[in-house]
């Protein structure tokens, strides 16, 4: 007779496992233990003429080369609040964003004769924001030293404690279980100060994990091109994305439970 | 040990979420995930937490989009222009 996790807190019965399930978990269990986000540059290898963009990417890089306005303010408008808030991931203060993006415009200006459409235009842009605002974050003291190695962590999604030890029956499981939000107040959740709390949460990320979230989660980008945009595989995408969403609910959760603000 | 092999554990689960999530676990994995979230109360609390925090994230979006900004790019780019574009 299988007896049910103590979390199962009177839902339905388990159905049995099938026969292969026991592997498969195990398997499982296996690939999280063993992974580690590898900072090793993947070569953003796109086969020349079939480069994101394509045709009018080049038409847009050939206005901008002859100095069309009218190029400038739509590319603007395609990446100019993505890369401020990019920018901000990076350093906190508003106004030194501000000005990391328009440095960023101005090398983007300064280097469009020279860009050869190895990536596309919207990576190349991504990424000379990215090399600024490191430059400029280690410089305006951003915590943590900036190597890729260090602005990361291999932590778990949630505190260790927050489970059943070794030596305890049901070993892994949740010795102190998630609350159901959907029994908050309802505007709780959405209230100024949980928003507030997310941003916080957000600017006290490692800043790739940052970089992706707000890609991803805040911008709405597919994976696909937050991978190509700041040169890292589909797997590190993921486990980036994995570990800043993680926090952000910890950092929610915590919230939610220290009870009501002012 | 418990014997119980068959029985992904919470642990387990939380960091297995996202490639759920995100659609990157073989159809027999994914099978192991969805019957653990059945059957825990303490996961499937958590899966709504963090649908939830996704939400809030989508929501932070409306804040940055600043005209004084775009203004002073467009003086930018003209300074460029006046000062340094072929043509």
């Amino acid at each position: 007779m299988r007896e049910r996790c103590p979390c199962a807190g009177g839902l339905r019965d388990a159905q049995p496992a099938d026969a292969g399930a026991g592997r498969r978990v195990a398997a499982l269990a296996k690939r999280v233990a063993g992974r580690r986000y590898s900072p090793a540059v993947q070569p953003v290898a796109i086969p020349a003429g079939q480069r994101p963009g394509g045709e009018d990417e080049r038409a847009l890089v050939a206005a901008l080369r002859r100095g069309d306005e009218t190029a400038f303010v739509a590319l603007v408008a395609l990446y100019g609040v993505p890369l401020l808030r990019l920018a901000r991931t990076f350093v906190r203060d508003g106004a030194v964003a501000e000005e990391v993006v328009q440095e960023t415009w101005l090398a983007v200006l300064n280097g469009i004769d020279g860009f050869e459409g190895r990536s596309s235009l919207k990576t190349w842009i991504f990424q000379i924001l990215s090399n600024r605002a490191k430059t400029r974050a280690v410089r305006e003291r951003r915590s943590a030293p900036f190597s890729a190695l260090a602005a990361d962590d291999d932590g778990a999604a949630v505190d260790a404690d927050r489970f059943r030890g070794e030596g305890h029956r049901w070993v892994g499981h949740w010795a102190a279980a998630p609350a159901d939000w959907r029994h908050l107040p309802e505007d709780r959740l959405l209230s100024k100060e949980t928003l507030a709390r997310v941003r916080e949460a957000i600017e006290t990320l490692p800043p790739r994990q940052a970089d992706v979230l707000v890609l991803r989660d805040v911008e709405g980008w597919a994976p696909d091109e937050v991978c190509d945009a700041l040169g890292i595989s589909d797997g590190n995408q993921r486990i980036l994305l994995h570990r800043a969403r993680s926090k952000v609910r910890a950092a929610l959760e915590h919230y939610l439970l220290e009870g009501a603000p002012a | 040990m418990t014997g119980d092999v068959e029985h992904l554990t919470c642990k387990e689960f939380v960091e297995v979420l996202t490639d759920y999530l995100e659609d990157a676990l073989d159809p027999a994995e994914r099978a192991d995930v969805e019957r653990h979230i059945v059957i825990c109360r303490g996961c499937s609390n958590y899966v709504e937490q963090m649908r939830s925090t996704i939400d809030l994230l989508g929501r932070m979006g409306d804040d940055a989009a600043d005209g004084a900004h775009s203004e002073k790019l467009l003086g930018l780019f003209r300074a460029w222009r006046a000062g340094g574009a072929p043509t």
